[in-house]
């Protein structure tokens, strides 16, 4: 897309107000070309609509059906319609939701949840445990074409029901309406978090083949519309169990174009913004348009995957070379915007287990005396692979003259990222650049599929990485009962891996929208379905408005 | 003309059967594995075999040709792998929106650069001809991107006149229109002033000046019907482009017409989702260049179709 955005210079912002002088196009031209900006935002007065207008979708959600949901938009849209047994607040808390509470068993696999009463659908039908049941079977059944089963696969019986080889899941069942059991194949204490996943969600009994066009939830907004590549309309559910929206209604719009999006944030149309990296410094330097802004520490790492088992990479002194090679920091302030924090690990600062302090500080010397210690003076040759989205493909170009100082030629593979992706995942790259969300807040959906062995691969881990040491590590927290004891294995296994530098460790990103200031009760969550818009209002500037 | 159109019908279905391989073929060459676009960043090989069973990806590709082939043949273009819903609704649904943005665009291009192709006809040199050259070099050097952009910022941001994007009334319609029929009007101004010209110095309009014919009748019934023809042309394949969508347009516009589709479906290799859109954009496009076929032998007594 192209460079010039209309998002833009201070300098022009005060002067769109009221103005009624019609500049001739030549002068409209001249500003535009000289990086002006004659947009503004919609002014301070609240909009008339009552409906809040979302528009940080840039394409069309897969589908609004649970078990279809591997996308953001899908994910964000399904929070809004359905509930899950359990639920994020904003700042990646764990709350209850469908399920009121739940008791683990003494060894830590039997699983017992008290289901909410007097719930019921949007279509009036009320929700009832056996439901549980229909929707965990209809993620996991390959006839759904879902793709996103494995959040279930740590209940008994889920593995071999997605393969076709049982009719039922075995470790699910129904003790009465408002209780259902779940036996795990073993101890796995996060495993309430990711019952909160948008694929765990809770659907009727009734779903007939176009439910992810008509979708029917317990959640705080029923379905209205949706005009595909167009919109998603959403009115509050006026009987929702946790008291209802204060909004009448919700838009989730999709704008393809993020210069459209501005021009349609600053013309007053939509109250939702997502700021590009290549915005953030324009918006925060702007003291009418940072005054909008909202941010969050995104459970999400950017890094560079270094395949441990390709050429000169199995050494472990290749890998430190290249993360001492590269100036992490100056690329974040310069590229990204200083949108986030140096990485030196995997886990985010903002979960359990987090270190912000450890680092691989920026020194060529030490890097190219790695390289000769590998009996590699004269450097070496790689492929450096990245998607097309930007700001990857500068990012790549950032790397490879980095990596150029100290000798090791990287030579760019642009492909659009589902080509990359599966490149990395059969192992036929050297280096990938990629990122990473958190699907859930907690260390380790980072360590797991990033780093372990069994993940190797399509599980996530495109690094390769195999060390037992640090896979025993893992497999111990994912049992540990004990939050501290259990945080504690995080922070040795992750410090463990960041001296096999399996990736060069790039950054951890911020969250950073736009949002109007008639709007209330918004706070930017740090997980995709964190925010289920219920206490976001529009403030009218008076009544009858 | 009835036999003539039918028979011209018959003779593209080869054509539409050459594209259906081709682009059949091609999403197969191509890098990207639909089911890994689907399952997203974290997936497990178990699930990954079953969807591609599901899909019937590990057939021999003749036999997931014929199978595709024989569902186009009874009008089914099959279901997208990654929503889910068929092809053929999802198009259907899509395409009075492309039709409208592309109506829009040509009559626009029509009326906008046929009037100053006449006007500066009329008098070579003279301001109407500066300004229309001036439209046109501007209108055929900006990308559409640019100038969707400009309009966005001035008629919807500056002026606010109209809306910045979306889909809905006439309102929504003007900039799209305006923007995708630009480089129409542009070419078409020019086409039709060197049509005329040459039309107005054939020997034809020197006979009709000299037997007495007011000059008005001359420019409209003897030299613009003979500068038609390159006229109809043009439109008739600037039409076919923006009828098959218009993808920049349509992203800068959010306009959610086929353009927004074929790209979403290449994003995500809904390998049945791009097959059924080429697919139907071919027909689409035959049709039209059939219907200005037509055309031509409409305008011009000379032109014999068979």
């Amino acid at each position: 897309m192209p460079d010039l955005t209309i998002a833009s210079h201070p300098r022009f912002t005060r002067r769109c107000r009221g103005s009624a002088v019609v500049s001739s196009l030549v002068a409209v031209l001249t500003l535009a070309l000289a990086g002006g900006s004659l947009g503004c935002r919609g002014g301070d007065a609240s909009p008339a609509r009552r409906t809040i207008i979302d528009s940080r979708d840039n394409y069309d959600p897969r589908s609004l059906d649970p078990a279809k949901s591997t996308d953001v938009p899908t994910g964000r849209d399904v929070g809004y319609l359905f509930d899950g047994l359990t639920r994020f607040t904003p700042d990646a808390r764990l709350v209850p939701a469908l399920a009121t509470r739940w008791e683990i068993s003494a060894d830590g696999r039997t699983y017992t949840f008290h289901l909410r009463k007097g719930v019921t659908f949007h279509d009036g039908t009320p929700f009832v445990a056996r439901q549980v049941v229909h929707s965990f079977q209809r993620a996991l059944d390959p006839k759904e074409r879902g793709g996103r089963g494995w959040p279930l696969y740590p209940i008994s019986g889920a593995q071999a029901y997605a393969a076709g080889r049982s009719e039922t899941i075995g470790g699910l069942s129904v003790r009465d309406d408002s209780t259902i059991v779940m036996v795990l194949d073993q101890p796995f204490p996060i495993f309430p978090k990711l019952l909160a996943m948008p694929v765990a969600s809770i659907v009727p009994d009734s779903t007939p083949p176009d439910f992810g066009e008509h979708p029917v939830g317990t959640g705080p907004w029923r379905f209205v519309e949706w005009k595909h590549d167009d919109y998603v309309k959403f009115a509050r559910n006026e009987k929702y169990w946790g008291g209802k929206a204060a909004s009448d209604s919700l838009m989730a719009r999709v704008i393809a174009e993020p210069s459209t999006a501005v021009a349609e944030f600053e013309s007053g149309n939509v109250d939702i913004l997502y700021i590009p990296e290549s915005d953030t410094r324009r918006w925060e330097n702007t003291d009418e348009r940072s005054a909008t802004l909202a941010s969050a520490p995104g459970l999400r790492l950017w890094y560079m995957a270094i395949n441990t088992t390709r050429g000169p990479l199995k050494d472990v002194r290749v890998r430190q070379a290249i993360n001492y090679a590269v100036d992490t920091k100056t690329i974040l302030d310069q590229l990204i915007g200083g949108r986030g924090n140096v990485a030196g690990g995997v886990i985010p600062p903002a979960l359990d287990g987090g270190d912000s302090t450890r680092h691989y500080a920026y020194d060529t010397t030490k890097a190219k005396q790695l390289l000769a210690d590998a009996g590699l003076p004269n450097g070496i040759d790689v492929e450096l692979w990245t998607g097309q989205t930007p700001p990857f493909p500068r990012l790549a170009e950032a790397i490879q003259s980095y990596l150029a100082k100290v000798g090791i030629r990287a030579k760019i593979v642009q492909r659009e990222s589902a080509a990359m992706r599966e490149a990395a995942r059969k192992g036929d790259t050297d280096l990938a650049l990629k990122d990473w969300f958190a699907d859930y807040p907690d260390a380790e959906n980072f360590l797991y599929p990033l780093l372990h062995s069994a993940n190797r691969g399509v599980g996530g881990n495109v690094s390769f990485y195999s060390s037992a040491a640090f896979d025993k590590l893992v497999d111990a927290a994912r049992k540990e009962p004990d939050d501290a004891k259990r945080i504690t294995l995080y922070k040795q296994a992750d410090a463990l891996a960041f001296n096999d530098a399996p990736m060069l460790y790039l950054f951890f990103y911020k969250d950073l929208d736009a949002v109007q200031p008639w709007i209330r009760g918004f706070q930017l969550p740090s997980i995709l379905n964190g925010q289920d818009m219920r206490g976001v209002s529009i403030e009218h500037a008076g009544p009858g408005r | 003309m009835a036999r003539v159109f039918l028979r011209r019908l018959l003779l593209s279905i080869p054509t539409l059967f050459g594209v259906l391989v081709v682009v059949f073929l091609l999403l197969y060459v191509a890098p990207g594995d639909p089911v890994m676009a689907m399952v997203g960043e974290r997936a497990d090989p178990q699930t990954i075999a079953r969807l591609r069973a599901e899909l019937r990806l590990d057939d021999p590709l003749p036999a997931q040709f014929a199978h595709y082939a024989g569902g186009v043949l009874r009008g089914d273009l099959g279901r997208s792998y990654i929503t889910g819903r068929p092809i053929l609704s999802d198009l259907l649904e899509r395409f009075p929106k492309t039709l409208q943005l592309a109506g829009a665009a040509m009559l626009l291009a029509a009326i906008c650069g046929m009037t100053l192709g006449v006007l500066a006809a009329r008098r070579p040199g003279g301001w109407v001809d500066r300004l229309s050259l001036g439209v046109a070099y501007l209108g055929i050097s900006f990308p559409v991107y640019w100038i969707g952009l400009i309009l966005i910022l001035v008629f919807a941001m500056k002026l606010r006149w109209l809306p910045p994007s979306g889909f809905g009334g006439i309102r929504y319609l003007v900039l799209p229109a305006l923007a995708l029929g630009m480089r129409s009007i542009a070419f078409l101004a020019r086409m039709t002033r060197s049509a005329m010209l040459e039309a107005l110095g054939a020997d034809f309009t020197r006979t009709a000046k000299a037997k007495g014919v007011p000059e008005r009748v001359v420019v409209v019934r003897h030299a613009l019907r003979n500068a038609l023809i390159p006229v109809i042309t043009v439109l008739g394949l600037d039409f076919g482009a923006y009828l098959t969508g218009s993808i920049l347009t349509e992203t800068i516009f959010s306009w959610p017409g086929l353009g927004r589709y074929v790209v979403n479906a290449i994003a995500r290799r809904d390998l049945p989702g791009v097959q059924g859109a080429v697919l139907f954009m071919s027909v689409v496009f035959v049709l039209v260049n059939l219907l200005t076929d037509l055309a031509y032998a409409k305008t011009d007594p000379r032109v014999r179709l068979g």
